[in-house]
């Protein structure tokens, strides 16, 4: 019941369900797992991985386009969740792989042999061969399965209380999120960080024990989950900014000492929002690295965060839709642009590649739309309906 | 012949009685030069000279008195000595087609027969052969005219430093004139002294009179006095040279023998103890003190090799997944006699205990070593604190680099409230155009000259376009500013990268700013590094005059405080935003070409500065330059604190630095140097 | 009397970089009182405000708060806020993004929690409330509207609600009558007395039209310091005051 007036009270929230779930049936019949084959394994990998992109987007529009944190270290969290479950699956099919080779051996391992096996085969990349601590856990799934929402939820935690708690507020906030991620990707950079330095986690498209299913069909897997995830965050966005928290939120964005003065906690409501929109962030990253395969280090610079940024920014903040709008579009175009799909623009003189002209494009799109439309897209959008939400 | 030489002669002459009487040198044969005698006596050797045999013969040549022997030395490393195979004479030899040879008397210079190639042979040391001959001709070399020849005798002496060569550099100090020369002559002969001196006194003298000296060659001098050999017993040894006492897997080594006791330094920097378990069992072995262990290893050779029908010992093969079970298979084998014993590790452990593990100094004399561990211990705290020092101008290099990197920023974040997320890129523009400055201009120091007001011209034009066209619009929107002027820095990194290439571009430094300024063995700076320190500080001098004392400072600052009521003073605020604006970018233009002349010029180049840079103005404190000089030494001497105390590992420095500014914020949300009161609240 | 004071200022100083912006200040105000302080800028009228507050913090001194005399100099905002201390800014601050009911809604007594939030359900009492303050305040036609669509005295009259709303024991009020016009003053005025009859209220105002309106209690402070205390026309015979006013 209480869903059914939610969906009356908020259509725009049906709407993106029904297109969600058409969107989704419509890739599963063209799949080539069980449909016709029209959208490759690997494209439908790309658009399981912008769903996650969209996942992330919606993170960072609570905690930006409603309560006016920019953050720009989302990326750490989606990059920690990535680094969670990558641990459970490397670990998993490797312990899969030392076991297999023992079979030819004469004696079974012991456990210190399987372990010795097991550090040999992730670490030697590393010059290790010792299982580092933070890798204690690694063979339990519902174990890692809860790092990907409490170890980035801690971190989050963490450090949302220490930067709000002395009232670090508008660009010295971001500048500090920032800092954090580079100090987190500096770290995992070290050969020693016990996450195999610069190489990363690796392989991770593969499930341990199910060898034997295609890529086709798992990447189907990861993309319904990935519309799942994208589906349940939306509503679960929308229901906190329709509820009055979203209220108190958005009055924290628009003048945090008023709120404060109305006798709210405005610290703790920061806190919780962050916290909340890091786990968002960590469970779309612990979606997206399992379908990219491979993650490391790279991933969570400072850069990364900032492109989240200008994803939600293009796609409008403070509506949803906007912030999926804005992910899906521009991660798209960037892929189809720097995939070299896009045909060069000869001038005679000089040929434009989209290679290497799509960032300057995109930065300078991005420098309008900042000037001329800061709604984004979303703004267009109620240029059309006449505005029924702000 | 010059005088230096004939005193050296005279030594050298009895030393090669000595020598000579060692060696059975024949010292005539008839008709004959005496070099001649000399070396036919040892004509065998010379001809099939192998470095291993060849040793006594060039010391018999060097050691003789005869003049032609630095000649004759010299030659036959240069492979200009022959001889005539009718008669085994040895001889120079001058031709000019190759084919027709003269043939010159070694010893007098003079032409004495002609022969075809055929005839003659040449003697071609190898380069084993050659260098002992170098250090032959040390000798000589030492005592030449040339005061360069002479100092680079000494180098090579002290390269390899023998015990021969006490006498001669004693001979040497005695004729030396050039005082500076003679200084360093003394001190090769107390270096030499220190390991070679027999008389024990003279040699503790030496050693105690380096006690302050910080020279690399005297702690490799001093160093081997203490060397020390590991040995264990099964009662407390008693023997005076004992070094330490080694418990294994705990305690440390130090640099002078003794035991040390692993303290949290040691734990942070790495350092591991010196014994551990696995080598300290092996030693008891190699002692005999303790019974043979099988290997984890060995022990799965055997029970494979004794697999039966799928058991072993007793127990079912696929049982033997744990170490329990294989351990209780194996000792079934031990009973059964089919295969060796063995011990637990609790055994071995217990073993391990029981023994003492020490170390014995190599040298036996008491007091050479306690002479020893005093200098090497006086050395070592000397040579620590000027490590300090060398960390504190390297600290200080470090900030002046975050200072120059950031003042830009200070003005357009800190004065502006504007934050420029392109402030790295317009770093790397002035990179670039000092770059592209040096493509027109070969000389480096006129391009240098030029490159830093092209680069300041180029990154002002463009801050203030960047101003007019898109800053100007958002004031009062300062994270909409973030957002758009990094979309700028995302586009000008992206062109850098189409017009450049993604290869990094050299930035070379004109040749007075080569090398380094050095103040001792351990203090050094390169130039550049003190350029960058200056310009830093004519940047922060330059900059709080013209915001304290210039009409346009005194503008901006009003501005700054109330924008309305400068205005209706009169004062144009875009022109002073747009130029306040624009000296911000044309600094960071000009930190670019000094950033450029240490670091790779590449597109990323300003990223690489930009998050270092904002927390310098951060933690220093909004709105001051005073609060960027303090957050950049800040940033700076922590970093390089960091890096010390674990050097091999600079990304965990900057992940350590960045989270201790997070820490830091807590307690200082404004910055070091904070604006108080109304005027913090903007 | 003093027992049954609501507020106790006792002794309290604060300076900026060596400029003392409250000297030793003392003042008491009782739980059903209205007070206007006046004084010229500078006299820290809004420093006092942002101690009692908790925006700033006292150097010295000490603020007790209700008949359990809980100190208030160690608590952030917000708890303040919550023990009943409502403040009104000088320029009209509204959430100008939200609708009108919203912005009371935000400010109605009930748990301040995030999961309470959250979980809150707007039920039928709220609504009425809401309702109640809106017709009180003179919106009630203008209930749905956003907040930034209202005129400048609409706004301070909205503020004013919300601070109804949020039912305070102790109501700060900065600089009411600023920008308003004759009628809306005459409004305010009212508002205020009516509010003043169940708690305290302190007026810090410019306008000496208004405060004699108010017909109340005067404190005028100067140099961070109280010059004089009592009624309006007794404190304008008071030659300082004078001297204050009209430059020294």
């Amino acid at each position: 019941m209480a869903s059914k007036s939610f969906f009356m009270r908020n259509p725009s929230a049906l709407i993106f369900i029904l297109c969600l779930a058409g969107f989704t049936i419509a890739i599963t019949v063209f799949s080539e797992s069980v449909g016709n084959g029209l959208v490759s394994t690997s494209f439908l990998k790309t658009l399981g991985k912008t769903l996650c992109f969209c996942l992330v987007a919606i993170a960072m529009d609570l905690v930006w386009g409603y309560c006016g944190i920019l953050s720009l270290g989302h990326f750490a969290f989606f990059g920690l969740g990535g680094y969670m479950i990558g641990m459970w699956l490397m670990y998993a099919r490797t312990e899969l792989i030392v076991i297999k080779a023992s079979q030819a051996l004469e004696l079974p391992l012991t456990p210190q042999e399987l372990a010795d096996g097991i550090g040999t085969q992730i670490f030697g990349v590393v010059g290790g061969a010792k299982i580092p601590v933070v890798w204690a856990f690694a063979d339990s799934l519902p174990i890692q399965l809860a790092f990907v929402v409490l170890v980035p939820g801690l971190l989050a935690a963490v450090f949302g209380w220490l930067a709000f708690r002395s009232r670090v507020t508008g660009v010295y906030l971001s500048i500090l999120t920032q800092a954090m991620t580079l100090a987190l990707a500096l770290y995992l950079f070290q050969n020693d960080s016990g996450l195999r330095g610069n190489n990363g986690l690796s392989g991770l498209q593969n499930l341990p024990g199910l060898e034997a299913v295609a890529q086709a069909d798992i990447s189907l897997w990861f993309f319904w989950g990935s519309a799942l995830a994208l589906g349940l965050g939306y509503i679960v966005v929308k229901l906190i900014v329709e509820s009055k928290l979203g209220n108190v939120i958005e009055g924290i964005r628009d003048d945090e000492a008023r709120v404060r003065f109305l006798g709210y906690n405005v610290e703790a409501y920061k806190l919780f929002v962050f916290v909340l929109s890091a786990v968002i962030a960590a469970i779309a990253g612990a979606l997206y690295y399992p379908q990219a395969g491979i993650i490391n280090p790279a991933e969570l610079a400072p850069i990364a965060s900032i492109y989240l940024a200008v994803w939600v920014a293009i796609g409008g903040r403070g509506r949803i839709y906007g912030a999926v709008i804005g992910a899906a579009f521009v991660s798209l175009l960037s892929s189809w642009f720097t995939g070299g799909q896009a045909p060069d623009i000869p001038l005679g003189f000089y040929t434009v590649k989209w290679v290497d002209w799509w960032l300057v494009l995109l930065g300078a799109s991005f420098v309008l739309v900042t000037l001329y439309a800061p709604k984004g897209i979303g703004g267009l959008f109620d240029r059309f309906s006449g505005g029924t939400k702000p | 012949m010059n005088l230096y030489l004939k005193n050296l002669c005279l030594i050298a002459f009895l030393l090669s009685v000595f020598l000579g009487s060692l060696f059975g040198i024949a010292q005539a044969q008839d008709g004959a030069s005496p070099i001649q005698n000399l070396l036919q006596s040892h004509f065998k050797k010379l001809k099939r000279s192998s470095s291993k045999t060849i040793g006594p013969v060039i010391e018999a040549i060097r050691s003789s008195d005869q003049p032609e022997a630095k000649t004759v030395l010299e030659k036959w490393r240069a492979k200009e000595l022959w001889y005539r195979k009718s008669d085994d004479l040895l001889v120079f030899v001058k031709t000019s087609d190759k084919k027709n040879y003269e043939l010159i008397d070694i010893a007098t210079g003079n032409v004495i027969a002609s022969a075809s190639k055929k005839q003659i042979k040449q003697i071609k040391p190898n380069s084993g052969v050659r260098a002992l001959i170098d250090g032959a001709l040390v000798f000589f070399r030492l005592g030449d005219e040339d005061e360069a020849v002479r100092l680079s005798a000494l180098t090579s002496l002290n390269r390899d430093p023998k015990a021969v060569y006490l006498p001669i550099i004693q001979a040497a100090i005695a004729i030396e004139k050039v005082p500076e020369l003679k200084a360093k002559m003394e001190r090769m002969e107390r270096l030499l002294s220190v390991q070679f001196e027999a008389d024990t006194p003279k040699r503790v003298a030496a050693i105690e009179s380096f006690s302050d000296d910080m020279g690399i060659d005297v702690r490799a001098a001093l160093n081997p006095l203490l060397s020390s050999k590991v040995k264990v017993a099964m009662e407390v040894p008693t023997m005076l040279e004992l070094a330490r006492i080694i418990v294994p897997g705990e305690s440390l080594k130090n640099d002078d023998g003794t035991a040390g006791i692993a303290q949290y330094y040691e734990w942070f920097s790495g350092r591991s103890p010196e014994l551990n378990m696995a080598s300290a069992y092996q030693l008891l072995l190699d002692a005999k003190l303790a019974p043979p262990d099988a290997s984890v290893e060995d022990q799965k050779t055997a029970l494979i090799a004794n697999i039966k029908d799928g058991r072993v010992g007793g127990v079912d093969v696929d049982e033997l997944n744990s170490q329990e079970a294989r351990d209780r298979a194996y000792r079934s084998l031990v009973s059964n006699g089919l295969a060796p014993e063995t011990i637990s590790n609790e055994e071995k452990q217990a073993v391990i205990e029981e023994a003492t593990f020490y170390a014995v100094y190599d040298e036996k004399n008491l007091a050479v070593i306690a002479a020893a561990r005093k200098a090497l211990k006086s050395i070592n705290s000397k040579v620590s604190i000027n490590r300090f020092f060398d960390l504190f101008l390297d600290a200080m290099s470090l900030a002046s680099i975050y200072f120059l990197a950031a003042i830009g920023l200070a003005i357009t974040f800190g004065v502006m409230r504007v934050i420029n997320m392109a402030h790295g890129e317009f770093i790397m523009m002035g990179a670039y155009t000092g770059y592209v400055v040096q493509q027109l201009i070969s000389n480096y120091t006129l391009s240098i000259i030029v490159a830093v007001p092209a680069a300041f011209a180029v990154t002002f034009a463009a801050g203030v376009v960047m101003e007019r066209l898109v800053i100007r619009h958002l004031y009062n929107r300062p994270l909409e500013t973030l957002l758009a002027t990094f979309g700028i820095s995302i586009c000008l990194q992206q062109l850098a990268k189409n017009i450049f290439g993604t290869q990094a571009r050299p930035l070379t430094a004109p040749d007075w700013l080569d090398g380094a300024l050095i103040i001792n063995e351990v203090v050094s700076i390169s130039w550049i590094r003190v350029a960058i320190f200056v310009l830093g500080a004519i940047f922060f001098v330059g900059l709080l005059f013209v915001l304290n004392k210039t009409r346009f400072g005194l503008e901006t600052r009003a501005v700054t405080q109330n924008p309305r009521m400068a205005a209706s003073m009169g004062i144009n605020i875009d022109r002073i935003n747009m130029l306040t604006f624009g000296l911000g970018s044309g600094i960071a233009g000009i930190a670019g070409v000094a950033i450029g002349l240490f670091a790779k010029v590449t597109s990323e180049l300003g990223s690489d500065y930009i998050v270092q840079s904002f927390m310098t103005v951060v933690v220093g404190g909004v709105g001051n330059i005073w609060g960027t000089l303090v957050g950049a030494t800040l940033i700076g001497f922590l970093q390089k604190n960091i890096e010390f105390f674990n050097p091999s590992n600079t990304l965990a420095a900057q992940t350590y630095m960045i989270i201790f500014i997070i820490i830091f914020i807590q307690f200082r949300p404004r910055g070091i140097i904070a604006l108080k009161g109304r005027a913090a609240e903007v | 009397m003093t027992e049954r004071m609501l507020l106790e200022v006792q002794g309290i100083s604060v300076s900026f970089d060596g400029f003392k912006a409250i000297n030793n200040l003392s003042f008491n105000i009782g739980p059903a009182e209205l007070r206007a302080i006046i004084g010229p800028n500078g006299a820290g009228k809004t420093t006092f405000m942002d101690i009692v507050t908790g925006k700033t913090r006292a150097d010295s001194g000490e603020v007790l708060w209700g008949s359990k005399n809980v100190s208030l100099l160690k608590k952030s905002e917000h708890e303040i806020a919550s023990l009943g201390i409502g403040r009104k800014f000088q320029r009209p601050t509204v959430f100008e993004e939200q609708s009108v009911a919203d912005n009371l809604m935000m400010a109605l007594r009930n748990k301040r929690g995030p999961l309470d939030v959250l979980f809150y359900k707007y039920g039928d009492d709220d609504q009425l409330r809401v309702r109640e303050t809106a017709e009180e305040i003179g919106l009630k036609d203008q209930i749905d509207r956003r907040a930034g669509e209202l005129s400048h005295g609409q706004k301070q009259w909205l503020e004013i609600g919300m601070l109804l709303a949020q039912d305070p024991r102790l109501l700060l009020v900065d600089e009411p009558a600023a920008g308003m016009t004759g009628q809306e003053r005459d409004h305010t005025v009212k508002l205020l007395k009516k509010m003043a009859e169940t708690r305290a209220v302190v007026v810090v105002e410019h306008d000496m039209e208004f405060v004699r309106n108010l017909e109340c209690k005067v404190t005028v402070l100067h140099e961070g310091a109280i010059l004089d205390e009592g009624s309006l026309d007794h404190v304008i015979q008071n030659q300082q005051v004078i001297d204050v006013y009209l430059g020294r």
